[in-house]
């Protein structure tokens, strides 16, 4: 009833007008839900992370004339020069069984990580548009990215299984096999939680993009991609990072399971588990706390 | 108490109230000497600290108005004046630095600007920008005829966007917003671009959402857009709210101040500006508390 007082005062031109906003109706613009909304609204959006994972994951490759090809074909040209760099020339491989599979296992798990993380740290300076365009909870663009590379990630897993099958001397493929699924879902949550973390980052402070492939390369040297795992036992701290490097221990897990026939040990899964919930429980909570500030300008 | 207001007669209940809202951009102001000078390096980073400062350019400083159910309401003024800013924190897509903005449901933009996925087909995009809005498959296959319908794309829907030309895009986004039957809708220059038939089908839809007691933003550089679709217009400008009216009354003094900042009376017409802001009533607003839930 007031507010029929107040167009009417507004055309009068008084000079104030009282407007009760009664909150039943009306409620506040852009505002950031709880985490419990948040969470469920992300929920609620799960058929859009789906859609846009799967149309990217079929758009991202168009401009080459191979295509998604490429996806096999890049870690397979990275393996292919780290063995040729440090299997061949450097002699790296010295005291590993099967060096071909332990090399392949490492660059083919190792490429997942950086891409995702990568991709995750750049989800929101990278979609601007999109954030300008819609109103939807912003999480779910990291997430999106990861669904994408976790995707793109199941042909390169059967194409890196099938060259450990065919190069390898008489492999034997056992139930441990299917230990590399869990892992590679550990994996996909840490890489996650990672790039929840690092993008709200990165939309503030644009030159840590610069950074960030330096921070990739040092992780890279401490997952023990291409040489043995013990080439840093002069170094205690090195040796300590290793053993607490939850990329690393995903490239264990599926190294004993697939090369070498043997159970992953408790600790690499508690390790690996315990880095996957922390980081994706922390990446939520920072990425929903900023959640406002993303299309700020 | 809605009752009451329901016997009270024809009540025009807000949809969104727009209270004291300011947006503030900081930009790098560079120093003037940089683009021809050579200059040292030492020179170049001393500039850097003390030239080279952020500049705080304010886009729309303290905006208080009211939008009812059935308006629409054009926004006018010159370029740059923060028109399409406005639309971005009525849309929660930037907010305010101050101030705040309170609608009876989420309002959806509808922009040039705004871009979709360019690799993809437009039919896929359809897809995406309705499950971004919150759509599930089954409510866009039911509707997916009528959005490319709108659209006006026909084949063109399965191709790439990227081969799409600007009208062609503009009207396909335009198209995906409507279709989610927004109750507030803000359309940003989105009208200019299309041709004569899609401008046709875009004042159908405007007048859906006015019939069905939404409320409607147009910004449009064409008064006589806004003199032809809106019954309420808003001048704004340089972040300064100046005039709210009709849209006849509103484009009168708009074309008079345009007509004498060009005819090189300037100080004419920033008095007219000044008179008519000062004429402005002050608003304030009072929040009911809904009882249950969090107010913050």
């Amino acid at each position: 009833m007031s507010i029929q007082e107040k167009t009417e005062a507004e055309q009068t031109k008084a000079p104030t007008v009282s407007v009760p906003v009664n909150l039943v109706r009306l409620s506040k613009v852009g505002q950031r839900p709880d985490l419990l909304d948040y969470l469920v609204q992300l929920w609620d959006r799960r058929s859009f992370i789906f859609f846009d994972a799967r149309s990217r994951v079929q758009s991202g490759h168009d401009k080459t004339h191979l295509g998604t090809a490429w996806l096999v074909l890049t870690p397979v040209l990275n393996g292919l020069s780290f063995y040729l760099i440090f299997g061949v020339f450097l002699g790296t491989s010295k005291g590993i069984e099967n060096f071909i599979g332990y090399l392949i296992i490492g660059v083919f798990t190792f490429q997942m990580s950086t891409r995702s993380i990568l991709g995750g740290a750049k989800s929101l300076t990278s979609n601007t548009s999109m954030i300008r365009a819609f109103q939807f909870p912003r999480a779910s663009l990291p997430i999106a990215v990861n669904v994408r590379e976790l995707l793109s990630n199941i042909p390169v897993t059967i194409v890196m299984l099938l060259f450990v099958i065919f190069t390898a001397p008489a492999e034997e493929i056992t139930w441990r096999w299917l230990l590399i699924i869990p892992a590679i879902l550990l994996q996909f949550l840490f890489n996650l939680g990672i790039g929840m973390l690092l993008a709200p980052v990165l939309l503030k402070i644009p030159d840590l993009s610069h950074l960030l492939s330096f921070i990739i390369r040092f992780l890279m040297y401490v997952s023990a991609v291409f040489f043995a795992e013990d080439r840093f036992g002069k170094y205690p701290v090195m040796r300590a990072i290793m053993d607490f490097n939850p990329v690393f221990q995903v490239i264990k897990v599926i190294r004993d399971t697939v090369l070498y026939n043997t159970t992953p040990s408790w600790r690499a899964w508690s390790v690996l588990g315990l880095w996957a919930l922390g980081s994706v429980a922390a990446g939520l909570f920072v990425f929903w706390r900023g959640e406002e500030s993303y299309g700020r300008v | 108490m809605d009752v009451s207001d329901v016997a009270g007669g024809p009540i025009a209940e807000p949809t969104v109230v727009v209270d004291d809202i300011s947006v503030v951009y900081r930009t790098k102001n560079q120093t003037p000497g940089r683009t021809n000078a050579r200059t040292s390096i030492v020179k170049s980073l001393r500039n850097r600290r003390l030239g080279d400062t952020a500049v705080k350019t304010k886009a729309l400083s303290k905006i208080s108005f009211v939008a009812n159910q059935g308006d629409s309401i054009g926004i006018i003024g010159r370029n740059g004046s923060g028109k399409s800013t406005l639309m971005k924190v009525l849309a929660g897509l930037i907010i305010p630095d101050t101030g705040s903005v309170y609608a009876s449901s989420n309002p959806i933009l509808l922009g040039v600007n705004a871009a979709l996925i360019s690799s993809i087909s437009g039919a896929q995009n359809i897809r995406l920008g309705c499950l971004a809005m919150g759509m599930s498959h089954a409510e866009i296959d039911a509707k997916f005829d009528d959005i490319v319908e709108m659209s006006g794309l026909e084949h063109e829907v399965y191709h790439p966007m990227n081969s799409y030309s600007s009208g062609m895009g503009a009207r396909l986004r335009f198209a995906i917003a409507a279709a989610v039957d927004p109750e507030i809708l803000l359309i940003d220059e989105a009208l200019n671009t299309g041709d004569a038939q899609f401008k046709d089908r875009s004042k159908q839809r405007m007048a859906k959402v006015t019939a069905q007691a939404g409320t409607v933003f147009v910004v449009s550089h064409s008064l006589g857009t806004i003199t032809g679709m809106c019954n309420r217009a808003i001048w704004i400008d340089k972040g300064d709210f100046i005039m709210d009216g009709t849209p006849d009354e509103v484009a009168k003094e708009y074309r008079n101040f345009i007509w004498r900042m060009n005819e090189g009376n300037a100080d004419y017409g920033r008095k007219i500006r000044a008179e008519l802001m000062a004429s402005l009533p002050e608003m304030r607003t009072t929040l009911l508390p809904n009882g249950w839930k969090r107010s913050r």
